[in-house]
């Protein structure tokens, strides 16, 4: 028959077709990975590199879409105001994939093949841990991280523009002995971000006259908490002070909520929950839920709300921008660098790290911020908020700017 | 009071396990192949219900609907794919993945890595004593029940089930008796699939929706059919019950951490001691 004749130009064109449709689809799915955002316009200088290393797919990628974003949004901001030195802002945008073994493949070829400048990036602690040295001390290249995380990073050339367990728990854990009770229970995901933030946690709690009830540490996707919601309610358990992020997470606030916690008067409280946190469970099972970080829709200053109303405009409100995320901490961390290239006159590390080390935002998400000098950490406003209704009320604001204690001596 | 919160958590995380853990046992009893999409198909059902309960539709709508749109992909997937694997046991172990790998990205592209909610049809606890029980867990554990009787009934009541069982044990004389084993075989995968799909379906209020849900199943089921033994309707529901009940009760003990490895450890020492399988000692 005609048509199942292979040397019929039609099949021959159609095998063809399918074949390089095969190698675009491969093309697409495998390879990539990076994306390279040039500068719109005729510049005649060279641009400054600016690496992005964040997890766009895998369990961390709701953190670091916005993360990529903002980003994103920053430097086509600063390019439209006449780059820096001259010169304008390219971004290479590398996927990390909740991956720390494939990270490290994407920053050495940032750090070497690409020569950027900075790099910005990691969201987890453990992914921070695995870049650091591939950035710093084998790349030779500045480094700043966004994320709240657990403090001690004290590493040269390794900026940290999100909040410390200082900065959480200060001013956050009294509030909760004041609205919750003195009975504390520690339900963490076994990694290294809830067992130091639990240590200073404790700390505080017995300092401020609370009692840990109990500490427990669950694999990350655990899913049966029965146990633990039984001990807690047997307990009297006044504030339970959570650490298990997703996707165990879910699963206890559900459990939580079915026993009845919040509505025989506990208090749910979560420092990495933000407006985008709340779509994991449905907003009855987190009612009461207390959190404390550096800025929240809810605080409303009008430079926030204009941030807000400018990134909603360039990319909806699925992922949107928050601090929980380290959203906050990758706009500050940004512009701070970019203040501090403008004031060394120069890209290169020692001298905007020099700059960096005393840098300030006048203005941003939540109030301003400035580098503490010598510790590489910044002091900003907190602000302590509950959910209501799937929304967060702002209950309590710092009294101006909070210090990260972190890496005080050296 | 403790004691009954505590039977009531086995009790529960046991429902969710023998569900999963029926399904996979079903196909790997039957074809001898481990299906490793199945934790894929788990998440197929949840996403079914979500899918309902964005377009405003009734959510039990979508648990009905769960167990018949995983039935009807699984189908699809034995007849492109998996009936080319029943030769090859290892070959299947791969394949599966590779197809439950392709299903659990494509789902994550679709929920952009971000984790939803969905409500229950029943929604909060109902009073015992001062114990607070979820009504939606208890409606789970009497589903749970009914979907294995009907299932038992299924294979050992009806002419389907007669054939089912025929296929499995001896394909050749099913074959030559005018049993079309190909038809049964896309029946049986199908009716496995189905089986995660609606565990799937009626697991996701409880936990939340999000690309890697069915992956913890996957293992601790893998598990409980190795414990029950394969070729066996009862085996698998014992080894089931047995890794459920031992994941919620062992974190009431010891810490949670140590309690995930020992599960596997005990299984492991079950598996040495009875490699037939839980029941043999009573079946023979």
């Amino acid at each position: 028959m005609a048509e199942r004749n292979g040397s019929d130009p039609q099949s021959l064109a159609r095998r063809m077709f399918l074949e390089r449709a095969g190698l675009l689809g491969g093309t697409v799915a495998v390879g990539g990975g990076s994306y390279l955002l040039n500068p719109k316009g005729a510049w005649a200088a060279d641009p400054i590199r600016v690496g992005i290393a964040t997890d766009l797919t895998g369990p961390i990628s709701w953190g670091g879409v916005p993360n990529a974003n903002v980003a994103r949004m920053v430097i086509e901001d600063i390019n439209a105001a006449g780059g820096l030195l001259g010169r304008p802002l390219q971004m290479i945008l590398e996927d990390t994939a909740t991956n720390e073994a494939f990270a490290v493949t994407k920053v050495r070829k940032l750090v070497q093949k690409d020569k950027v400048d900075v790099v910005f990036g990691g969201i987890t602690s453990s992914m921070r841990n695995a870049i650091k040295d591939t950035i710093v001390n084998r790349g030779k290249t500045l480094y700043i991280y966004p994320q709240l995380y657990e403090g001690r990073e004290c590493t040269p050339y390794l900026f940290c523009t999100g909040p410390t367990p200082a900065q959480q728990c200060d001013t956050f854990i009294p509030w909760l002995i004041k609205n919750g009770g003195k009975k504390f229970y520690l339900p963490s995901a076994d990694y290294v971000w809830p067992h130091v933030l639990n240590e200073y946690a404790r700390k505080t709690i017995e300092k401020h006259g609370g009692e840990v009830v109990g500490e427990e540490y669950f694999p990350v996707d655990h899913n049966e908490y029965s146990a633990t919601v039984n001990k807690i309610m047997s307990s009297g358990v006044n504030v339970v002070f959570n650490t298990t992020i997703s996707p165990g997470v879910a699963a206890l606030f559900k459990q939580l909520s079915d026993a009845g916690f919040s509505k025989k008067g506990g208090r749910l409280a979560c420092v990495y929950y933000d407006e985008n946190a709340l779509n994991i469970t449905s907003a009855n099972e987190v009612e009461g839920l207390a959190s404390c970080l550096d800025y929240f829709k809810a605080v409303n200053d009008p430079y926030g709300a204009k941030l807000q109303e400018k990134y909603t405009k360039l990319y909806g409100t699925k992922n949107s921008f928050t601090a929980g995320s380290g959203s906050t901490g990758m706009y500050r961390g940004i512009r701070l660098w970019a203040e501090s290239v403008k004031e060394a006159r120069s890209v290169k590390r020692e001298e905007v790290a020099a700059a960096l080390d005393h840098a300030k935002l006048l203005d941003g998400p939540g109030g301003p911020c400035e580098m503490v000098p010598g510790t590489r950490h910044v002091k900003m406003n907190m602000y302590t908020a509950v959910a209501k209704g799937g929304k967060y009320e702002i209950v309590e604001k710092s009294n101006g700017a909070v210090l990260p204690g972190e890496c005080l001596k050296s | 009071m403790t004691a009954v919160a505590f039977l009531f958590d086995v009790l529960a995380y046991s429902a969710v396990f023998v569900l999963v853990g029926l399904g996979l046992g079903i196909i790997a009893s039957m074809m001898g192949i481990f299906n490793f999409a199945h934790g894929e198909f788990v998440l197929l059902g949840a996403y079914t219900v979500y899918l309902f309960e964005q377009h405003g539709l009734p959510v039990w709508c979508g648990m009905l609907a769960a167990p018949l749109v995983v039935a009807l992909v699984g189908l699809l997937l034995e007849r492109i794919a998996i009936r080319r694997f029943y030769a090859t046991p290892v070959v299947a172990m791969l394949g599966t993945y590779a197809i439950g790998l392709s299903l659990r990205e494509g789902v994550r592209t679709l929920l952009a890595g971000q984790f939803y909610n969905v409500t229950a049809p029943l929604v909060g606890s109902f009073a015992l004593g001062e114990l607070s029980v979820s009504r939606w867990r208890t409606a789970v554990i009497l589903i749970t029940l009914l979907v294995m009787l009907g299932c038992y009934a299924l294979l050992t009541q009806t002419r389907m089930g007669l054939q089912v069982r025929a296929a499995l044990e001896n394909p050749a004389l099913a074959r030559a008796s005018g049993i079309s084993t190909a038809r049964v075989y896309a029946a049986t995968f199908a009716f496995g699939a189905g089986l995660a799909g609606l565990a799937g379906g009626l697991m996701v209020p409880i936990y939340s929706l999000s690309a890697d849900m069915g992956v913890p199943f996957l293992i601790k089921s893998f598990l409980a059919v190795m414990l029950g033994g394969m070729g066996s309707f009862d085996g698998a529901v014992a080894g089931s019950a047995l890794v459920g009940g031992s994941s919620a009760a062992l974190p009431w003990f010891i810490k949670p951490v140590v309690a995930d490895v020992l599960v596997f450890l005990i299984a492991i020492a079950i598996v040495k001691l009875r490699p037939d399988g839980l029941l043999s000692h009573w079946r023979r």
